[in-house]
């Protein structure tokens, strides 16, 4: 996992869009085989949104051949209703940009059989090939999309890290932050969402989680400095497992992670853009093939955990606390 | 240049919102059906967005202008019927098509008094009508001949009339197939937008009568052109009145004492605590009369801190919009911002905002007291035509008017006879006069009357069905462009008419 710092949640939003872009434009999707994104709702992705909608405007990034799936919406909330996630997609971003519609899923809350609704959206994501990258956001409790802590690993009502699109009780926490939206009023918040799954965004390539805010700092730290430990409270943490993600933060995030862990992530982002360009430099010249770039990606990485095993930095609970 | 799948989108513009802000948003429309889409259903349920993309500068995308009050223009006078239906139906057409240069896009032709046979006739020709490039006609204004006398303005004196049989007396006159009910008028027809006025003194005998009736069949009653006093004009909202006829002129000044047809912009809840109480309105303290000490009623108590109150906006909207109900004024209640409910909405009112009808002054005063209901009208005259240049011009039946610059007189006397002033610089003064915001000047010229007419879900906004009738104004409120049901129909700076 990589960990790349901004200043503030626009230069964030800024390298995401830049990032994401650059991974479309390499892709080079076709009506044939189309970029597959994942996408989240929240404040955190907005200025990510709203810089990728810049490059769209520029002419530096198209969606015309990308699809997109939302992570997750409420049950029962009407489509059109201004807290919806629908709403807040097309409001934020799809307006915006030059995506067909027809490339455009979000999970229906009001299909009448949710459990149909939740296996066909697996199913389209694997008929789709699978999504090439994940964009996420956490709550403070560093939940991805509606992927609350649970408490077994298998449990249905956690979020379980095998856990696929499904139907979803709302944490209390999650309720009384949504309140806000809805007037203050507890009642009036649906208590219910449609969310992909912890494996869901695991099986994509790739993923990019936004992490902002002070608000955000202890669950970073949870999910980086300790274990994969959804199981009590950290869903973030799940990402330890994935091969290739990437999270971005501003430096009010990382203010409960340790000084050390700061000025590693600091230390490495140069190595690993000179990694990428030689890469690119030698695919240019034919070299190698763009399956080996993948593969010298995934390698780097493990490289790069067993380096943060060493330092400490993974899998090793209490153990570095300079308190 | 058309959209391949018939949407379009504006971009890069402001939207004025109904409670008069200006909003940066893009705005979806259906170029062939002439409508404005629900932008986010197209995009989920129609699966589709728009393929032409209209980048507005940064310019003001408005609703196009309504003007409730227009006598005629460029050399047409509604008012004026030679027995040839040919010939007036062209005069209508021309200035259907000449009058969006304004930012018009809708209108209502208004007939002042006329010898009582020429009414069925006229009114009967002015049906709505709107055609691919022009302003569409809503229905018809019908100044007078039920009005005061002594507020006579220039409508001719010997035409003038009493309604002795009330509804009977209006039906004998306008023609009754004009004033059946809404429903049977629009009959064969297809227009949705179908609006008849009347602008009339209450305190004409038979008037008040016929105005319940009137009110039911779907007609909009203006009080106007009348000396009513405080109670008369009262009564008549209470019996559905709805406008004001150019306020301020061709009705009593503002009276403290008595405050006349004026005084309802301020009408106090204090005056109308019961509508079976109206007589008490003339003594001096009426209410003080009511139940001694205040009586709860515990199904109205509302907890003053309650999350749903505490956060509703307050201060932009006024106190006559508000829903809420307050109970009976026997108690006082304890909500900053909100005033206690009338029996009656205060009416609309129409102002004149070419700075000679109404002193600026008067203007800004009329819209702090009830923004909500603040309509700006032209009253021009057929002589109105930006392009004209002052002089002395024919009227009708002998008489002839002086126009100087945006002044206009009937020749040898210091009577104002209507105006020449257009909307768009009624809404550019209007912004001057009173301070307020362009978004909110568009209001007076848009929602305001569009809600007056009860067309609002048609005609004077950005709703979602709603024609897609625009007007492109600058940030300094000049016009642009106009648009009628999705198409552009006039640009500004280039070769002027057709």
């Amino acid at each position: 996992m990589r960990l790349i710092i901004r200043d503030d949640p626009t230069a964030v939003g800024d390298y995401i869009a830049n990032y994401i872009c650059k991974r479309i434009n390499d892709f080079a999707p076709t009506p044939e085989k189309p970029f597959v994104l994942g996408l989240p709702t929240g404040s955190s992705p907005i200025p990510t949104y709203g810089a990728l909608i810049r490059l769209v405007k520029e002419g530096k990034l198209s969606f015309k051949h990308v699809v997109t799936f939302n992570m997750d919406e409420y049950v029962g909330l009407p489509r059109d209703h201004s807290e919806s996630y629908h709403t807040f997609m097309f409001r934020e971003f799809f307006s915006h940009i030059d995506i067909p519609p027809s490339q455009v899923n979000i999970l229906n809350g009001n299909a009448e059989d949710l459990i149909a609704e939740c296996n066909a959206y697996e199913k389209k994501i694997k008929d789709c090939g699978g999504i090439e990258l994940f964009l996420g956001g956490i709550g403070e409790d560093g939940h991805i999309a509606f992927n609350e802590p649970g408490t077994l690993l298998t449990s249905t009502i956690g979020s379980s890290l095998a856990s696929r699109t499904r139907i979803k009780t709302l944490a209390y926490d999650t309720i009384l932050a949504n309140a806000r939206f809805f007037n203050n009023d507890i009642s009036a918040v649906p208590r219910m969402a449609l969310t992909v799954g912890v494996a869901t965004v695991l099986d994509s390539r790739e993923v990019v989680v936004v992490v902002t805010g002070l608000r955000k700092a202890l669950a970073l730290s949870k999910a980086i400095e300790e274990g994969v430990n959804h199981l009590v409270s950290w869903t973030l943490s799940a990402l330890q497992l994935h091969p290739w993600a990437l999270i971005v933060v501003d430096e009010d995030a990382t203010s409960e992670l340790h000084v050390k862990t700061v000025k590693y992530f600091k230390s490495i982002e140069f190595v690993q853009d000179e990694v990428e360009k030689t890469q690119r430099e030698l695919k240019a010249r034919g070299k190698i093939t763009e399956e080996q770039v993948y593969i010298s990606k995934i390698k780097e990485e493990s490289v790069k955990r067993i380096t943060d095993s060493n330092l400490g930095l993974g899998n090793c609970r209490n153990s570095q606390n300079p308190e | 240049m058309t959209s391949p799948n018939g949407l379009v989108c504006f971009t890069n513009c402001l939207l004025p919102q109904e409670d008069g802000s200006l909003i940066e948003k893009d705005l979806w429309i259906d170029e062939r059906r002439g409508v404005i889409l629900d932008a986010q259903k197209t995009f989920y349920l129609r699966r589709n967005r728009p393929e032409r993309i209209v980048d507005l500068g940064g310019n003001i995308l408005s609703p196009g202008f309504i003007d409730l009050q227009l006598n005629g223009g460029y050399g047409f006078d509604f008012s004026v019927y030679e027995d040839d239906d040919e010939a007036y139906k062209k005069g209508l057409q021309m200035v259907a098509d000449r009058i969006i240069e304004t930012g018009v896009t809708s209108l209502l032709p208004t007939i002042i008094t006329q010898e009582r046979s020429f009414y069925p006739k006229i009114l009967g020709l002015l049906r709505p009508f709107q055609t691919e490039k022009s302003a569409a006609f809503l229905g018809w204004h019908a100044e007078g001949p039920f009005i005061e006398h002594s507020k006579r303005g220039a409508h001719a004196p010997s035409y003038l009339l009493d309604a002795p049989n009330g509804t009977k007396s209006f039906e004998e006159v306008y023609g009754a197939d004009n004033l059946v009910h809404q429903e049977d008028w629009l009959m064969g027809s297809e227009h949705s937008a179908a609006v008849r006025l009347i602008t009339t003194a209450p305190e004409i005998t038979g008037v008040m009568d016929a105005m319940k009736e009137l009110n039911r069949r779907g007609i909009v009653l203006s009080i106007g052109h009348s000396t009513a006093t405080t109670e008369v004009a009262t009564n008549a909202v209470r019996h559905g009145a709805k406008l004001i006829t150019h306020l301020f002129n061709a009705m009593p000044q503002l009276h403290h004492r008595d405050p006349s047809i004026i005084g309802l912009l301020g009408a106090s809840p204090h005056i109308s605590p019961l509508p079976e109480s109206v007589d008490q309105s003339r003594t001096a303290s009426p209410v003080f009369n009511s139940t001694p000490g205040p009586v709860e009623e515990p199904s109205h108590v509302t907890p003053p801190q309650s999350p749903t109150s505490a956060k509703l906006p307050s201060g932009a909207s006024t106190p006559s919009s508000t829903t809420n109900h307050k109970g009976s004024r026997k108690s006082l209640h304890l909500e900053k911002g909100q005033v206690a409910d009338m029996e009656f909405e205060r009416p609309f009112y129409g102002l004149i905002v070419d700075g000679i009808h109404c002193h600026p002054n008067s203007v800004r005063l009329a819209y702090s007291a009830h923004s909500e209901g603040c309509i700006l009208i032209t009253d021009a005259m057929k002589i109105l035509d930006p392009h004209l240049k002052d002089g002395v011009y024919e009227w009708r039946e002998g008489q002839r008017y002086v126009k100087e610059g945006l002044r206009l007189y009937l020749e040898g006397t210091d009577t104002l006879a209507g105006s020449v002033v257009t909307l768009d610089k009624c809404v550019r003064n209007f912004s001057r006069f009173t301070g307020c915001s362009l978004g909110e000047a568009i209001k007076c010229a848009t929602y305001n009357p569009a809600r007056c007419l009860g067309v609002e879900n048609k005609k004077g906004t950005l709703r979602p069905g709603a024609d897609a009738d625009f007007v492109v104004l600058s940030r300094q409120g000049t016009v642009l462009s106009t648009w009628v049901k999705g198409k552009q129909a006039y640009v500004a700076n280039r070769s002027a008419t057709t």
